[in-house]
């Protein structure tokens, strides 16, 4: 039986919401358990034991790196259970169990690869799982099914992109094509079930905007990291055997120990990448759960897309390099690429359609909701970008976090 | 105190797999002198190993063998360096274990008791020589088991090392007048355990002659010839040959199956290796081939055969070389586009060796420790997208129709970079870096690049010092003089010499299938592979796909199914015995459904029938 929107209001105020949680172990997932817990929700994670380490160590370790308190984790309970597999892995009795105290749930489990040949893998992972949480989400008293999608659901569609289900002709990769086919799904089945569906599409996320603290060090932080890797091999090259294989690339070092990497990244005029620290995505995905018991769909995105070559820049300031350039497309048609740009090339084939992005992501559902609470995402500016590349550097680009 | 091997030495010595590597000088670093002087496989360290781990069953009391064996062992370390190698393992401990426990022994005044010379070892004696006839039980014992997992140990009453063909002859001949049984060993070891007998066992390693005959390009040899070593010469003069595992006899390989390997493509197997062979028969009489009267074994009956005989020459071809072969991978993800490959390849006569190899024979073919073979069995198919790769040996031109023929291609200096820098190609941070690139094709389409060849190099700064820096430490010096040999990494020396195929089992012993396949219909092949896992999967055994070679002209090919057990463990054991007997039938059933499916095992003792008497039923 189903609580209505009233009783689901009163028990979220009341702090008595009980909500399951899937992706706990990731970047989005850790984040929202960490703010859901603080916030005083009970919340029930559902994660899985890997290489030898059980699901509650796993979540143990992510929530001392968020800081959660021991009072923090009071009303938090783990299950083990493997999302992919046919009642998530468990037995009828936890199963029942489980479906026997959820209120609402927030699914953020998802695979990122953007790999075409990890397709069924990530068909598996996004939309196979999740219609194993929908089966849950029914057989459960859930009255509320929180998705975590992606701003980049509408694939190649250009221009504006409403806060609403699409269906766009064609995709970038099987990740865009799984997480809008997974939006579909879950329309259907909430709206067979009852159940009030809220999907959230943030664009791409980067660290915290106060510490710079992140647990996942692709899209906008990759390019940087690979510049970096350059930048130290060929510096040691250069250092302690006379720059041998440094020399016939173009690398060289120059004043102030900055080192020359000769590439050059073609960028489109107008267009750039649409990044959110991710505790502005926590604290408007918690605004929103909290202004919208009717569900709805939300973008929750910067207002300001950052071009490459102010990455480029930034970078470029940051680590002391040079020689890296951001041109125009008819730069590369009287010199043909260097093997530090078919590196960067390639990135750019499966990270392009976000790095060189000119579209527009409407806010009429989300913005003034956000905007009643002052929260606007903050620019991601040359402070923010230090913040999130130093931490990562820290990190080891995440080596170092868990070891 | 009362001597005592350890546990350590024990283990290890019941690991020993009985490749026989320890038996030719396939690194150039020398022989065991011991096993020079007496071939017995006894004076050899895979002997050795199974005296130390018998010595510690209590099943040998001191002997005088058993003493010479011991005391001869100079423990230089040399076996060490070619045990590790493919194996991982360090023997130098089992050795100056043996060594220093029979010492201990002796020094606690134990007696050494002589083993009385009877009525048939005298008669042996006579026709051999007092040295290479025996009943010294330390002898006997190596001679004795394998790790073949579904025969026990059968202790023979004679060691006899013939040292001509006439001596077989007459060997065979008082066996027959004895009633003996006997069996013969080219170089030591089946893998099938079809080389014991309770009667006598004819040892074939004194016979070792190569005789090179140019002008008839074929090339003469006697039964104690491995592969190896035959290659050695004819590679040596300009030739290459047919070969086998490189410790396995050439005679034995012929007779036992038929040489194949991966230049069966364009060499055939069976009889398109030999122009003529010597046999001394089961009554002692000797018949060659070509004799008009000779018995027509190049004819094929699907039944599991008898040997015609023991092989005492043969006369095998040697084929013609050229100085711009080189080899090549093409990468793919999927199996079925890997096999189209090859098997275009075939029947285009493009490339000499050809194979369709799985993620785990790249890896331990590449890696010089397990532990590198292991994470690069995971990297090959996770990180750079190679499930399968066609290795191709060609020339120039047919490395030409290869670049067009295939969308990417690891040439050999690409392979040379990636195996010489294989510990940073691992390394977490490269792994990550590249793994970050992947979005609309495999990572092995980018890195194969030419243009990121430099940046690649760069990256993973290849070296012998490099790769050698995952071995033991006190190893890395001898590693890393051993790979600044061009030849270690030059995949056309190391696929004609095959020195690094011993690597599969270097975790656990490798239980080989081998079936010969049409290669037209792929269903077929994907059956016979689904139904191999299968039955492991059932039997909760290891497994893995091995190779695909095509032959004649890519209308067939010969199939590899490996299972992985612990020889050691009575279990696994167990459990392969019970996969047996679903494997027999259910290969025999797609015998009688598709034309062309062969199981090896109806091969097995007339590798000198003509291979279309059995591709072709």
């Amino acid at each position: 039986m189903r609580i209505s929107p009233e009783k689901l209001s009163d028990r979220r105020r009341d702090r008595t919401s009980r909500i399951l949680l899937t992706g706990g172990t990731g970047f989005l997932g850790s984040h929202l358990a960490g703010a859901l817990l603080r916030e005083g929700y009970e919340v029930i994670l559902l994660a899985r034991s890997s290489k030898g380490v059980t699901a509650e160590e796993r979540m143990g370790r992510l929530f001392g790196w968020l800081g959660l308190s021991a009072g923090d984790r009071k009303k938090l309970s783990v299950v083990d259970g493997e999302i992919v597999r046919p009642r998530l892995g468990l037995d009828d009795r936890e199963y029942e169990r489980l479906a026997g105290v959820i209120d609402e749930i927030v699914h953020c489990a998802s695979d990122t690869s953007f790999s075409i040949r990890k397709k069924s893998e990530v068909e598996a992972a996004n939309i196979g799982a999740l219609g194993n949480i929908l089966d849950l989400a029914a057989s459960s008293g859930c009255a509320s099914f929180h998705l975590v999608s992606t701003a980049y659901v509408a694939g190649k569609n250009e221009g504006l992109c409403r806060e609403a289900l699409v269906r766009p002709d064609a995709f970038h990769n099987a990740y865009e094509e799984t997480k809008c086919a997974a939006e579909w799904l879950a329309r259907e089945r909430c709206r067979k079930e009852g159940i009030r569906l809220s999907i959230y599409r943030p664009s791409i996320v980067c660290g915290d905007s106060r510490t710079g603290r992140s647990l996942l060090f692709n899209a906008v932080y990759y390019p940087v990291r690979t510049a970096l890797f350059l930048k130290d091999l060929f510096e040691k090259d250069i250092r302690e055997k006379g720059g041998k294989r440094a020399r016939p690339m173009g690398i060289k070092l120059e004043e102030a120990g900055a080192v020359h990497l000769p590439i050059r990244i073609e960028v489109r005029e107008g267009a750039g990448v649409n990044v959110i620290p991710v505790d502005h995505f926590v604290k408007a995905f918690l605004v929103l759960m909290a202004e919208t018991p009717d569900g709805g769909v939300f973008h929750i995105v910067n207002r300001r897309i950052k071009p490459i070559e102010d990455i480029v820049e930034y970078a470029k300031k940051m680590f002391g390099l040079r020689g890296i350039e951001a041109c125009r497309a008819e730069a590369f048609k009287d010199k043909a690429c260097n093997g530090l740009e078919v590196l960067f090339d390639t990135y750019l084939e499966a990270y392009g359609p976000y790095m060189r992005d000119a579209r527009v992501f409407a806010t009429d559902a989300s913005g003034p909701l956000l905007e009643k609470h002052s929260l606007v995402s903050p620019e991601f500016d040359y402070e923010l970008f230090s913040k999130c590349m130093a931490y990562a550097v820290e990190s080891g680009w995440g080596a170092r976090l868990f070891p | 105190m009362k001597p005592k091997i350890s546990q350590e030495a024990k283990a290890m010595a019941a690991q020993c797999r009985h490749y026989a590597m320890c038996k030719i000088d396939y690194l150039g670093t020398g022989l065991c002198s011991a096993g020079v002087e007496k071939p017995y496989v006894s004076y050899f360290p895979q002997g050795r190993m199974d005296i130390c781990h018998a010595l510690s069953e209590g099943l040998l009391r001191l002997t005088p063998a058993l003493v010479d064996i011991a005391q001869s062992c100079t423990l230089c370390g040399v076996c060490d360096l070619q045990c590790h190698f493919v194996t991982g393992m360090r023997p130098m401990k089992v050795m100056r274990e043996l060594k220093e426990y029979v010492e201990a022994r002796l020094a606690e005044g134990e007696a050494v008791t002589n083993v009385a010379e009877d009525e048939s070892l005298k008669r042996l004696r006579a026709i051999v020589g007092p040295d290479w006839a025996t009943n010294d039980p330390a002898i006997l014992l190596t001679y004795s088991d394998d790790p073949f997992p579904l025969a026990g140990p059968r202790m023979p009453r004679y060691v006899v090392l013939p040292g001509s063909r006439d001596e077989v002859a007459a060997a065979v001949s008082l066996a027959n007048v004895l009633r003996l049984p006997f069996a013969i060993r080219g170089n030591g070891g089946s893998v099938f355990g079809f080389v014991f007998t309770d009667g006598i066992v004819l040892d074939m390693n004194r016979m070792k002659k190569i005789e090179i005959d140019a002008g008839n390009w074929s090339a003469s040899v006697e039964p104690g010839v491995t592969s190896f070593e035959l290659q050695k010469e004819a590679f040596g003069r300009g030739f290459r040959v047919n070969a086998a595992e490189p410790a396995a006899t050439v005679c034995g390989n012929i007779v036992c199956t038929g040489t194949f390997s991966t230049w069966s493509n364009v060499y055939g197997t069976a009889a398109d290796g030999f122009i003529d062979m010597e046999f001394v028969d089961r009554s002692g009489k000797i018949f060659r081939l070509n004799d008009k009267s000779s018995p027509n074994i190049f004819a094929f009956e699907k039944d599991v055969l008898p040997s015609p005989g023991i092989c005492t020459e043969a006369v095998v071809k040697l084929q013609p070389v050229t100085d711009d072969e080189e080899g090549v991978l093409v990468p793919f993800g999927d199996f079925r586009e890997a096999v189209r490959f090859a098997r275009d390849l075939g029947r285009r006569r493009i490339g000499l060796a050809v194979a369709v190899l799985g993620s785990h024979y790249i890896a331990n073919f590449l890696s010089p420790s397990k532990d590198l073979a292991a994470r690069l069995k995971k990297a090959l198919p996770d990180v750079l997208g190679i499930n399968y790769a066609v290795f191709v040996v060609g020339d120039q031109f047919a490395r030409d129709s290869i670049y067009k023929m295939a969308g990417t291609v690891i040439d050999s200096r690409l392979l040379r970079t990636l195996m010489l820098g294989l510990p940073k190609l691992l390394d977490r941070e490269w792994l990550d870096l590249v793994r970050g690139l992947e979005g609309g094709r495999p990572l092995y389409e980018v890195l194969a690049r030419p243009e990121i060849r430099p940046l690649l190099e760069a990256a993973l700064a290849p070296s012998p010092e490099a790769i050698a820096g995952s071995v033991d430490e006190d190893l890395r010096d001898l590693y890393a003089k051993l790979y600044a040999r061009p030849e270690m990494t030059d995949m056309v020396w190391l696929n004609m010499f095959r020195i690094v195929s011993a690597r599969m089992s270097r975790h656990k012993h490798m239980f080989a299938f081998l079936v010969y396949v049409p290669l037209d219909d792929g269903r077929v092949i994907d059956e016979i592979i689904s139904g191999f896992a299968r039955i492991a999967e059932g039997q909760g055994l290891e497994h893995d796909y091995g190779f695909l070679t095509p032959m004649d002209f890519g209308k067939r090919a010969i199939l590899e199914y490996d299972y992985y057990i612990d020889h050691t463990d009575e279990a696994e054991k167990a459990r392969i015995g019970r996969a047996m007997v679903e494997i027999d039938p259910w290969l025999e059933g797609l015998s009688e459904k598709h034309k062309g499916v062969l199981f090896l095992k109806y091969v097995f003792s007339q590798g000198c029938s003509r291979k279309e008497n059995f591709l072709y039923r």
